[in-house]
C-alpha cells in the first residue's frame, strides 16, 4: 500500500446563511473556486491528471443537485476528461471524500484525486425543499427516531450524559472566544478569499450595477459575546431544555478542496506535502443520540491506524452542539485544551457537507503552523453515525 | 377643481406614534402613502422615519394589516423627498402639538402641494383656526382638521373640524373617503378645545375623579362600577387613566384649565394632589409598571388615598347596587340608583347627572347636534350608548327635572341653568328624523353623503328606527329577510351568532328557499362576531351525558349545510365582520364569495376545544391546498395551512387571512364593517347577473396521503419530544394530519369531497368522545380560553 499524501488544502471562508456574504453565491460557484485554488497550489500538476473529484454534500439537490461535483469541474474550467462524484454521508461527507480519495491512491487505483465538499444551507435547508417521510417510522416505535430533529437529539445527549446548561453555555463561550483569537492572531492560512459579485438595480440609470465585495473572513464568530447573554437565550427545541441557538452550531455557506496525490505524484513534481492520511472510521449509533456518534468512531480509528490517544495533538471535534460535543470530550475522555484550539462550529459556522473538508484544512495548516504530529478530525452525523479521520502531519 | 377628483396617493407629515400608524392604515386601506420625518442628523437621511416604520412592526395592537405594509409604506424627510409632495392628493399633517413648529413646517411644504391638495391638520390640542391663519389665503379653503384615535387603525371615530373658511366640498370628499375607503365614522366637530370627544371624555373622567374624592370610594370599586356594568370599557376609569399614562392625563387637564376659562366647570380643571404625588413619584400607569394600579407577583394592587398606599384590588360591590346595575329597563335603573342612599349608588346617579348637564350645556356650542355627541362618545371611548342616549332611554323629562332638582339643592358640580331647549316638553334628543341641534334650532337629519346610502344597517343610535326589512322566514335561531326582494339575508339570532341545531337547520331552510325565490342568499349579523363557531354548550351537555349519536347527527347536518352553500344554484355570500371562528370559518369558506370586513379575525380554532374541523374546513384547505399550486408542490402550501389549524391560530385582519388561506384572493376586503350588508347583496346581484354557476360536484382531488401524514407527523413527535405539545395535542394534531392529507391512502391519488367529509367525522368523533378534549370543552365554557391538557 503506498501513501496517500495531501499537497494542498484550500477553503472559502465561512459565511453565515440566509444573511451572510454567500446568500447570493451558488454552493457550485464555490465549489469551482476552491477547485481552481487546489490546482494553483499545485504547480507544475496538469489538471487533466486528476483521477476524479469527490465533493460531500448533505443536502445535494436544487443549486448543489445534479452531481454538483462534475459541475463544479466544468465550472472550474477544468478539462473534460476530469470526472466527478458527489458523495453524501450528511456532516461527514466532506471527511468521507478524503477518505475516499486516499483510499484510491492507496490501492494504487489513482496518482491524483480531489476531495472537498460544498454546501449552501441558504438556498437547500436542511432536510431539503420537500420533506416526505417514511410511514413507517411511525408505525414503528423504534424508528420514530429518524424523525427527530438534531435538537431534540441534542436534549437528549445533555439529559443521558449530563451535560449542563452553563457547561454548554461556557463551551460555546470559549469557542467564540478562541475563533476570534485565531482570527486576529495567527489567521486562517487555509482560506482562499472569494469576490462576490452582486447585480442590483440602479433605479437611477436603469442600469444593471455590478457591486463587487471581497470576502476573506469567517464570518460567524460574534464580537462581545458575554456568557450572561448566552445564558438569556431560551431553549428552541424542549420547551423545559438547555440546547438555544447560542450553544448549538451556526447554518452556514462555504466549501473547501484537498489534493490528495500519491508519493510518485510528489517527487515528480517536487511538491511539498502537507499531511499523509492515516485512516478513518464511522459507525452507527441510537439515532435519538446521535451526537455521540464520534465515541464509536474515534476507538475504531485509533485502533485501526496504531494511534493511542494521547498521541492525537489537535482535535478538530466538529460542535454540532455543545451538549454532543461535551459529551463526547467527557465520555472519550479528550484533553479539552486539544480540542478546536481555533474555536469551532458554534462560532465558525458548520457547512453541513463541506464541513469535513473545511474542518481537515484548518487543521492541517494550524498544525504545520503551530507543532504537532498527528491531528484527528471528528464528527457526529445526523441519523446516528460518528465519522473519524486521522492526519499525520508533515 | 372637479367634484370629487380621486384620491390616489396620501403622505402624512410626522412618523411619531399617530402619525405613523395613521399612515400604515392608510396603506391598510390600499392608499398608497408616504410617511415623511426630520431627516437624520448622519447616516440614511430616512433613518428616523425607517425607525418609526420599524417599531410599527412590533407594535400591540398591530398597527400594520399584514407584513408588507411597513414595506409598501414609502419612507421619505423633508430634506430630500418634498418634491414627492406634489404627487400627493391628501396631506395629513401629525407633528408635535407646537404653533411654531407647525406653522414652519406648513412654510416648508406648502410651495410643493399640488393645487387641489386636502390639507389636513391631525391635531387636538390646537385650533383649527389658527393654525389656517398660518397658512398662505390660497390654500385655507382645502384646510381642515383631523383628528383620529389612538391606535388609528381601531378606533372608529375620525373627528373632521373645518374653520370658517374650510370648502364644504373639501370637508364632503375628505369624509366620503375616510367612511368607505379608510373604513372610519366620522363626527363633524366644531373647532372648540378638545373638540367633541375628547371634551366630553375627558370630562366624564374629571368629574368621575370628583366624584371618587367625594363619596371616598376605593378607585377599583369605581372601576367596577365604570366599566361593563355601565356599558363602558372593562378599563373603566382609572385602568383606562393607567392606560393612556397618568403625564398624558395631567397634561390634558392643564389643556382644559388653559383653553376653557369661560367654562362653568373651570373650577374643576385642576389636577388631584394624589395624581401629581404619582407623576412626581415617576409612577405613570401602564408605560412604567406602577400607576394607580401595579401588579405584585399575581396580586393586582390599587392605590388606597385613606392608606396612602397600595392594597390588594378588591373592588366590592353592594349587592343592592348590583342587582339595580342588572335592571334591564333603563328608566328604572337610574330611578333606582338616584333614590338608593349606598355611596355607589349616589356616586353613579352624581356621575351622571353631571355629564349629562355638561353633554346639555355645551351642546350648542361643540356640535352640530347631539348625534354627533353620542357618535364622538361610543367610537372614541368605547361606550355601548353616549350621554343623550342614556338620558333619552331613562326618560328625557323625568332626568332633566332631577338634574334641575340637584343643581337647585346645590349637589351639582356647577350651578349653570340647563339650556331651556332641555325642557321644552321633548322626549329626547334623538328620533327617526334626526337629532337635535342646539345652535340651530332644529332636527338636523343623518348626513345625505352618497357615502351613507352604502350603510344598508348603520349603527342606530337610541330613538332612531331601524329599517327592517321584510321578514320571509324567523323562528327562535334565525331570521330571514330582505331588502330588496331580490336578495335573501340571512340572520342568527344565537348567543355569538354560534351554530345552534337551529341555526343549522335555519341554514338549511334559507339555501332551499333563496334557491327557490331570491337571486341570491347573504349572510350577514346584526352585530359582530360573525360567528364563534359551534355551540359547545349544545354539544358539550351531550357529550357529558353520553350522548354521541346527536351530537354526531348534528355534525352531519353541519356538513349538509356548508356543502348546500357551496352548491347552492345562487351564489352565497358570507358578510363577515369580528370573529369567524371554528364552524364560522368554514361556514363563510364554503359560501361562493365573502365580503369581510378588514377588522374579521377568522380562524379554525377546534384544537382548543380539543377536537377539528369537521364542517367541511379540513377538506377545504385540502383542496385550496390543490387547486392553488397549480403545477407547484401543493404538498408545501398544505403544509403552512396545517400549522395554522394544529396551532389554532387566528388571522389579525382580513388581509392575514387571506395570507392564511381562510379567504381565497378573489374574496373582497373592506375597510368599513359597516358596509359589509350592501357590498354582499351588490356582490350577490352582480354574481347572478354574469349568470353564476356553483362549482362542479364532481371534481376530484390528488392527496398526498400516507406521505403527507407521515411528513406531518414529524412536525408533530418533534414538537411533542420537546415538550411544546401534551400527548393530547399530538393525538389531535395526527388526527388533523391524517384528514388534511386524505388518510392512509397511497400518494397521488385522487378522492372526491365526500370522502373528506367522512374522514373529518370520523375523526372528530373519535376525539369527541375522549374525557380529554370534554374536559376542554367544560373548560372554555367556564373560563373562555383553552385548556392545555
Amino acid at each position: 500500500m503506498q501513501e496517500a499524501y495531501i499537497v494542498s488544502a484550500v477553503r472559502t471562508p465561512v459565511a453565515k446563511a440566509h444573511k451572510g456574504h454567500f446568500r447570493n453565491t451558488r454552493p457550485d460557484d464555490l465549489l469551482a473556486h476552491v477547485l481552481r485554488h487546489s490546482l494553483s497550489a499545485t504547480p507544475g500538476l496538469d489538471a487533466a491528471r486528476v483521477e476524479d473529484v469527490i465533493i460531500g454534500c448533505a443536502m445535494p439537490e436544487a443549486e448543489q443537485g445534479m452531481n454538483v461535483a462534475r459541475i463544479g469541474v466544468l465550472l472550474a474550467g477544468m478539462p473534460d476528461n476530469v470526472p466527478g462524484v458527489t458523495v453524501n454521508r450528511f456532516c461527514s461527507s466532506g471527511l468521507q471524500t478524503i477518505a475516499s480519495a486516499a483510499d484510491r491512491i492507496r490501492l494504487g487505483e489513482a496518482e491524483v484525486m480531489i476531495a472537498g465538499g460544498t454546501e449552501s444551507m441558504t438556498m437547500v435547508p436542511m432536510m431539503g425543499h420537500k420533506i416526505a417521510m417514511n410511514p413507517d417510522v411511525f408505525s414503528n416505535d423504534e424508528n420514530v427516531a429518524i424523525a427527530y430533529g438534531m435538537g431534540i437529539t441534542a436534549e437528549k445527549v445533555s439529559q443521558r450524559w449530563g451535560i449542563s446548561r452553563e457547561d454548554q453555555d461556557q463551551f460555546a463561550f470559549d469557542s467564540h472566544r478562541k475563533a476570534l483569537a485565531a482570527i486576529d492572531g495567527s489567521g486562517f492560512p487555509e482560506i482562499v478569499p472569494y469576490t462576490v459579485q452582486s447585480h442590483v438595480p440602479d433605479l437611477q440609470s436603469g442600469a444593471v450595477r455590478v457591486v463587487e465585495h471581497v470576502v476573506d473572513t469567517d464570518e460567524g464568530p460574534r464580537r462581545g459575546t458575554t456568557a450572561e447573554a448566552l445564558a438569556k437565550l431560551r431553549p428552541v427545541f424542549q420547551a423545559d431544555g438547555t440546547v438555544t441557538a447560542g450553544n448549538s452550531s451556526q447554518m452556514s455557506d462555504g466549501a473547501a478542496a484537498l489534493m490528495v496525490v500519491s508519493e510518485k505524484v510528489v517527487k515528480e513534481l517536487n511538491l511539498e506535502p502537507l499531511a499523509v492520511f492515516r485512516g478513518f472510521s464511522v459507525a452507527g449509533v441510537e439515532p435519538e443520540v446521535m451526537g455521540i456518534g464520534p465515541i464509536a468512531a474515534i476507538p475504531k480509528v485509533l485502533k485501526q491506524s496504531g494511534i493511542s490517544k494521547d498521541q492525537l495533538d489537535w482535535i478538530e471535534l466538529n460542535e454540532a452542539f455543545a451538549a454532543q460535543a461535551l459529551a463526547v470530550i467527557k465520555d472519550v475522555d479528550l484533553d479539552p485544551s486539544k480540542v478546536n484550539p481555533k474555536g469551532g462550529a458554534i462560532a465558525l459556522g458548520h457547512p453541513l457537507g463541506a464541513t469535513g473538508a473545511v474542518l481537515s484544512a484548518k487543521m492541517i495548516h494550524a498544525m504545520r503552523a503551530e507543532g504537532g504530529k498527528y491531528g484527528m478530525v471528528t464528527m457526529c452525523i445526523g441519523t446516528g453515525m460518528g465519522a473519524a479521520g486521522v492526519f499525520e502531519i508533515l | 377643481m372637479s367634484a370629487n377628483p380621486p384620491i390616489r396617493r396620501a403622505a402624512v407629515l410626522g412618523a411619531g406614534v399617530m402619525g405613523a400608524q395613521i399612515a400604515a392604515h392608510l396603506v391598510n386601506a390600499g392608499i398608497d402613502t408616504l410617511l415623511y420625518e426630520l431627516p437624520a442628523k448622519e447616516g440614511n437621511p430616512n433613518g428616523l422615519v425607517n425607525e418609526a416604520i420599524k417599531r410599527l412592526g412590533k407594535l400591540k395592537p398591530a398597527p400594520l394589516g399584514y407584513r408588507d405594509v411597513g414595506k409598501i409604506l414609502q419612507a421619505c424627510n423633508y430634506q430630500g423627498d418634498l418634491e414627492q409632495l406634489a404627487g400627493c392628493d391628501l396631506v395629513i399633517e401629525a407633528i408635535a402639538e407646537r404653533m411654531d413648529w407647525k406653522k414652519d413646517l406648513y412654510g416648508k411644504v406648502v410651495p410643493h402641494l399640488k393645487d387641489d391638495v386636502i390639507l389636513a391638520s391631525n391635531t387636538s390640542g390646537l385650533s383649527i383656526t389658527s393654525l389656517a391663519d398660518v397658512l398662505p389665503e390660497a390654500m385655507r379653503s382645502q384646510f381642515l382638521g383631523v383628528h383620529f384615535f389612538n391606535p388609528a387603525r381601531y378606533m372608529y371615530l375620525v373627528e373632521l373640524i373645518p374653520h370658517a373658511g374650510t370648502d364644504g366640498a373639501v370637508m364632503d370628499r375628505l369624509e366620503s373617503l375616510l367612511t368607505t375607503t379608510v373604513g372610519k365614522g366620522v363626527v363633524r366637530a366644531k373647532d372648540t378645545p378638545n373638540f367633541i370627544g375628547n371634551r366630553i371624555g375627558v370630562f366624564s373622567m374629571l368629574s368621575t375623579m370628583y366624584h371618587t374624592g367625594q363619596s371616598g370610594l376605593g378607585f377599583d370599586v369605581v372601576d367596577a362600577l365604570t366599566g361593563p356594568a355601565i356599558g363602558r370599557p372593562k378599563s373603566a376609569t382609572y385602568r383606562t387613566s393607567d392606560v393612556v399614562g397618568l403625564d398624558t392625563m395631567i397634561h390634558v387637564l392643564s389643556t382644559m384649565k388653559d383653553t376653557l376659562d369661560d367654562d362653568p366647570w373651570h373650577s374643576y380643571f385642576t389636577v388631584p394632589a394624589w395624581l401629581q404625588k404619582l407623576v412626581d413619584q415617576g409612577a405613570l400607569g401602564q408605560k412604567t409598571g406602577v400607576g394607580i394600579y401595579r401588579k405584585k407577583g399575581r396580586t393586582i394592587e390599587v392605590l388606597d388615598l385613606d392608606q396612602q398606599d397600595y392594597r390588594a384590588s378588591a373592588a366590592e360591590l353592594d349587592p343592592e347596587v348590583q342587582a339595580l346595575l342588572k335592571e334591564r329597563d333603563p328608566a328604572k335603573k337610574l330611578a333606582g340608583l338616584r333614590a338608593h342612599s349606598h355611596p355607589q349608588a349616589q356616586f353613579l346617579w352624581s356621575v351622571f347627572r353631571d355629564l349629562f348637564h355638561y353633554c346639555a350645556y355645551f351642546l350648542g356650542d361643540i356640535a352640530d347636534s347631539a348625534r354627533e355627541i353620542d357618535q364622538a362618545i361610543r367610537w372614541g371611548y368605547g361606550w355601548k350608548q353616549g350621554p343623550f342616549e342614556i338620558w333619552q332611554a331613562a326618560g328625557w323629562q323625568q332626568v332633566a327635572e332631577w338634574i334641575n332638582e340637584d343643581i337647585a339643592a346645590g349637589k351639582t358640580m356647577s350651578d349653570a341653568a340647563l339650556p331651556a331647549w332641555v325642557t321644552d316638553g321633548r322626549d329626547g334628543v334623538h328620533s327617526p328624523e334626526g337629532s337635535y341641534s342646539a345652535s340651530r334650532e332644529t332636527v338636523a337629519a343623518r348626513s345625505d353623503l352618497a357615502v351613507y346610502q352604502r350603510q344598508l344597517q348603520p349603527e342606530l343610535l337610541v330613538g332612531e328606527q331601524r329599517n327592517a326589512g321584510t321578514t320571509i322566514f324567523e323562528d327562535d335561531a334565525v331570521r330571514l329577510w330582505t331588502l330588496d326582494n331580490d336578495v335573501a339575508i340571512l340572520s342568527f339570532r344565537s348567543k355569538m351568532n354560534a351554530l345552534s341545531v337551529g341555526v343549522i337547520q335555519g341554514l338549511l331552510k334559507a339555501v332551499d328557499i333563496a334557491e327557490r325565490d331570491y337571486r341570491g342568499l347573504v349572510i350577514w349579523q346584526e352585530r359582530e362576531p360573525f360567528c364563534v363557531g359551534a355551540d359547545l354548550a349544545g354539544a358539550g351537555a351531550a357529550l357529558q351525558a353520553g350522548d354521541a349519536d346527536s351530537v354526531r347527527g348534528m355534525l352531519a347536518d353541519f356538513q349538509k349545510a356548508v356543502m348546500a352553500l357551496k352548491y347552492a344554484s345562487v351564489p352565497t355570500i358570507a358578510a363577515v365582520r369580528g370573529m369567524a371562528l371554528g364552524g364560522g370559518c368554514e361556514l363563510a369558506m364554503h359560501c361562493s364569495h365573502v365580503v369581510a370586513a378588514h377588522e374579521s379575525y377568522m380562524g379554525l380554532v377546534e384544537v382548543g376545544v380539543g377536537l377539528l374541523p369537521a364542517g367541511g374546513g379540513l377538506k377545504e384547505m385540502a383542496l385550496r391546498a390543490q387547486q392553488w399550486t397549480h403545477a407547484g408542490d401543493a404538498f408545501a402550501l398544505l403544509q403552512k395551512f396545517y400549522q395554522n389549524i394544529a396551532m389554532g391560530k387566528v388571522a389579525g385582519s382580513a388581509h392575514e387571512a387571506r395570507e392564511m388561506g381562510y379567504l381565497r384572493p378573489t374574496d373582497t376586503i373592506i375597510m368599513n364593517s359597516h358596509e359589509t350588508l350592501h357590498v354582499a347583496i351588490e356582490q350577490a346581484k352582480a354574481m347572478s347577473e354574469i349568470g353564476y354557476r356553483p362549482p362542479l360536484r364532481n371534481q376530484r382531488f390528488s392527496m398526498p396521503g400516507e406521505i403527507g401524514v407521515a411528513t406531518l407527523d414529524m412536525m408533530l413527535v418533534n414538537m411533542h419530544e420537546g415538550h411544546f405539545i401534551s400527548d393530547h395535542d399530538r393525538e389531535i394534531g395526527h388526527r388533523i394530519a391524517t384528514v388534511i392529507s386524505g388518510g392512509g391512502i397511497d400518494r397521488g391519488i385522487e378522492v372526491g369531497e365526500d370522502w373528506l367529509l367522512k374522514l373529518e367525522q370520523e375523526h372528530f368523533m373519535a376525539l369527541a368522545v375522549q374525557p380529554k378534549t370534554q374536559e376542554r370543552i367544560a373548560h372554555m365554557l367556564k373560563t373562555g380560553k383553552p385548556l392545555r391538557n
